[in-house]
């Protein structure tokens, strides 16, 4: 409709493409007056703020950061209790830039110490202090690999950037000592960047298998090799047992099973190897990358728009809030927001999503229970959900609706109608499944107290979303931080006690319900008129009747199309609340079309590697009920 | 499912407690059939409403927005639209398209000699269409690519090019113009002719008997 009025023949004169200025973050200001807060407050020599920042920002030397974390962690007044993120990201050119601190010598030993010989003092202005005077790191680190740690405090509802700068060879100490959750980040960053963490309990390749040669994100790392695991290479897990039952006789055999990664249980290539004492879980392990597609190494050689058909393949089942989530960080790092229009259908349809998600978790976990039925009446609304998806964008399961800037088209006419009856016709499906389960015995006795695990530990593991939320933490992105307008919605976060199977499936119930009253709220107040997407050809392409009419949108649509958007040279994070919980991505953005890197939080991460904890103690049967209502999503698991 | 509110914008969900009746089982057995031959009856007596299709011999109409199988539509005088300006090959993620482009010795016009999508490789996303400044490539309906070798997945000029009188019943993701009622193709009997008389929310059925004309090789 009015998206054609926009474009008129009077050439454009809106912001013209900045990918020569850097990045302003819109709350630098604040987040930088924080961060003075919190320095001063903690008083740590090891950190150095680093300003402009979407959030607060330090460059900590490597041999504090345990420390600093543990400082952050434990400090009453700030309490960043919860590891959200951790990951590298490679810029070879400082490294050769800055006189050549660490070797960038490609041994295989990467196990080697390195000598612990400070860096040679650089020419310049800054280089003539000592370390000992002013210990800043970011000149006594200059090296190739920023590891970047962000952590969330529950209690202020605020979030804190860590970067340690290593060089090639260097290490950095574990910090696995203080979060649970940065085991898991660890080996990741282990994995893709060759970055060692000394004493980490268990340092190996996560997402690549064993006979992968390199490190997958490094910048000079060829992304056409191809590496052939056979037989012999694969290395055998032997879990550790728990400590609980090394010393428990029985009369029973210990016996070390394979469950996965090709079995109906683990919905998606998940493999668990497990000890079992008779049929006591006493020791599990898990391998994950069986569905690694590279979607972080793709993305720094596509466009920006490109990249978007690849965040589909995340989540799944949820697939327009990874759209969301990805098309928000790259308009938070253009400053621009798409129109009223594109973000009401983005928030319908977003919900629709976290519906459909739900849908499915709680449907398969109750088919592995044997409640068959259930499934059949839970896919049913799913269905409709997903014709609905397909009737706006063409696709079922992989849409790519959104564009960066709005979304690829409007909605079709009858959009809210549709909607409308799917709201109406969801919560007979959801009351018959509640009627069947809630109070059956059977059903009861298998998620009742199964795989449970404590709020303190699901927030030191990085557990958001439902899972968090049915050990009583009320944490939801959508209230932390409201983005398309969630705050003026009425909702309300629903939690559960206990933390155990059965929590998490009350609160999904509850969940999809509180999705729905969104839902009517958002059909109550209708569409906004207007376009769909900005009014910038520097981002969206021209409708279709101008470029075949228009020399000057030709030239728009064909520069965009062959330069791609070039945003501004700065990092930024956004954050949205997906089906499993905060999924974020990090971008870095060189002022090129194609993104520097790309960084997706994938929730289940976190939650998947708390995995064996969970089930300590357990029995196969209730391993099952509980991986189900975990919800672990091998695409967005395994990026 | 009993839900109690916390503090203004937290509800939490009470464990429901379980009654001696529903210790017993039985009566919760009794309930559960109770929903399920509600269904039952429902949908005996709801017969054509049932939520299935017997696919093959009834297929699935899906919107007018779906994203198919690729054409490359024609002019009216039957050449092809594509002017091999390889826009689609570069908005690809996939890389599935290759382009190469020949000149037509009379008119001087730039043209396809070959033009080949591998429709394994092709993620259905809809980009070469939005890409596309001539109009010329669009998205079908037809969903059904079932191959029997990995040669057969590319799909060239033959297999792509449709006539000039193309109907629009089996067409999908098309170029998006919005509500604007001449979109500047020539006039004629043309494919352009045709959309402009059938806008993107035309509801038609497909046709899959006409679009199934050309085999892959």
């Amino acid at each position: 409709m009015s998206t054609l009025t926009k474009f008129s023949a009077i050439p454009y004169t809106g912001p013209a493409p900045t990918n020569r200025e850097p990045y302003v973050a819109v709350d630098g200001p604040a987040a930088d007056a924080r961060g003075a807060a919190i320095a001063a407050a903690l008083q740590h020599p090891g950190m150095s703020q680093e300003l402009g920042q979407d959030m607060p920002s330090f460059i900590v030397g490597k041999e504090h950061i345990v420390d600093v974390l543990r400082a952050l962690k434990e400090s009453s007044e700030f309490a960043f209790t919860m590891p959200l993120d951790l990951f590298g990201v490679d810029y070879p050119k400082r490294e050769s830039r800055e006189s050549g601190v660490g070797s960038r010598s490609e041994t295989g030993g990467l196990r080697t110490p390195t000598p612990d010989t400070p860096p040679p003092a650089r020419v310049g202005s800054r280089s003539e202090t000592t370390d000992l005077e002013t210990p800043t790191p970011d000149t006594r680190h200059p090296g190739r690999f920023d590891v970047i740690y962000q952590l969330y405090s529950l209690k202020n509802n605020e979030r804190i950037r860590l970067k340690v700068r290593v060089a090639d060879g260097e290490s950095v100490p574990t910090g696995t000592g203080v979060f649970k959750g940065l085991d898991w980040y660890e080996r990741e960053v282990f994995d893709m960047y060759g970055v060692i963490f000394d004493d980490h309990p268990n340092l190996r390749r996560i997402l690549t298998h064993e006979a992968f040669q390199g490190h997958a994100l490094r910048k000079d790392y060829d992304p056409a090799q191809r590496w052939l695991l056979t037989e012999n290479d694969v290395a055998r897990i032997i879990p550790k047992i728990d400590p609980r039952f090394e010393n428990v006789d029985t009369d029973y055999e210990r016996v070390t099973l394979n469950l996965g990664p090709s079995h109906p249980a683990t919905h998606g290539t998940l493999r668990i190897v497990v000890t079992l004492d008779g049929e006591t879980i006493i020791g599990a392990d898990q391998e994950i990358g069986y569905l690694h597609r590279c979607f972080e190494k793709m993305s720094e050689t596509h466009t920006y728009q490109q990249v978007i058909p690849y965040t589909d393949r995340l989540n799944y089942c949820s697939a327009i809030i990874n759209n969301v989530g990805y098309c928000m960080a790259v308009e938070k790092l253009l400053g621009i927001t798409a129109p009223a229009r594109a973000q009401h259908i983005r928030l319908m349809l977003c919900e629709f999503m976290r519906i459909a998600d739900h849908l499915v978790c709680i449907g398969t976990n109750l088919v592995d229970m044997g409640a068959l039925t259930n499934f059949w009446y839970l896919f049913q609304p799913r269905e409709e959900i997903y014709g609905l998806i397909e009737a706006c964008c063409g696709a079922r399961l992989l849409p790519s609706y959104t564009r960066i800037g709005g979304l690829a088209v409007d909605v079709p006419p009858d959009f809210l109608a549709k909607s409308q009856r799917l709201v109406d016709m969801m919560p007979k499906f959801i009351n018959d499944v509640e009627k069947l389960v809630d109070r059956n015995k059977i059903f009861l006795d298998r998620v009742v107290g199964v795989a449970p695990i404590s709020a303190e530990d699901a927030i030191n593991f990085g557990f958001t979303g439902p899972c968090l939320r049915a050990c009583g933490v009320p944490y939801d992105v959508r209230k932390a931080s409201p983005y398309l307008g969630y705050e003026t919605y009425d909702f309300d976060v629903p939690i559960a006690e206990g933390g155990d199977t059965y929590a998490r499936f009350l609160v999904r119930m509850e969940e999809m319900r509180q999705s729905l009253k969104i839902l009517q709220q958002a059909i109550d107040r209708g569409l906004p008129e207007g376009p769909v997407i900005v009014d910038n050809p520097y981002v969206a392409l021209p409708p279709k009747a101008k470029v075949y009419n228009e020399m000057e949108s030709l030239i728009y649509h064909f520069k965009l199309i062959m330069h791609g958007i070039q945003p501004p040279v700065g990092e930024t994070y956004f954050q949205v609340e997906g089906g499993n919980g905060e999924l974020g991505f990090y971008l870095v953005s060189d002022g090129t079309k194609n993104p520097y890197r790309v960084r997706c939080r994938p929730p289940c991460f976190q939650i998947y590697s708390a995995f064996p904890e969970m089930i300590m103690g357990q029995t196969i049967p209730d391993a099952i009920a509980a991986l189900g209502s975990l919800n672990i999503i091998a695409g967005e698991l395994d990026h | 499912m009993n839900v109690t509110r916390v503090r203004p914008g937290v509800v939490k969900v009470e464990r429901t407690p379980l009654t001696v009746l529903d210790r017993l089982y039985l009566p919760q057995v009794v309930a559960g059939m109770m929903v399920t031959i509600r269904h039952l009856l429902h949908n005996l007596f709801n017969l054509s409403k049932l939520p299935i299709i017997s696919y093959p011999e009834v297929k699935r109409v899906y919107s007018e927005r779906f994203r198919g199988r690729h054409i490359l539509t024609s002019r009216e005088d039957g050449t092809t639209r594509c002017v091999a300006c390889y826009m689609c090959s570069t908005a690809c993620p996939a890389e599935c398209i290759t382009i190469e482009a020949g000149e037509d010795e009379r008119t001087r016009e730039k043209f396809p000699v070959r033009y080949e999508i591998d429709l394994l490789r092709c993620i259905f996303c809809g980009y070469c269409v939005d890409a596309c400044p001539e109009d010329a490539i669009y998205m079908t309906r037809d969903y059904e690519m079932a191959i029997d070798t990995r040669a057969r997945s590319v799909v060239g000029l033959r297999d792509l090019v449709v006539p000039p009188n193309f109907p629009v019943g089996p067409m999908g993701w098309r170029p998006y113009y919005g509500s604007i009622e001449k979109h500047g193709t020539a006039g004629g009997t043309g494919i352009g002719q045709q959309l402009r008389s059938a806008p993107f929310e035309d509801n038609a059925p497909p046709n899959p008997d006409v679009f199934r004309g050309g085999e892959a090789q």
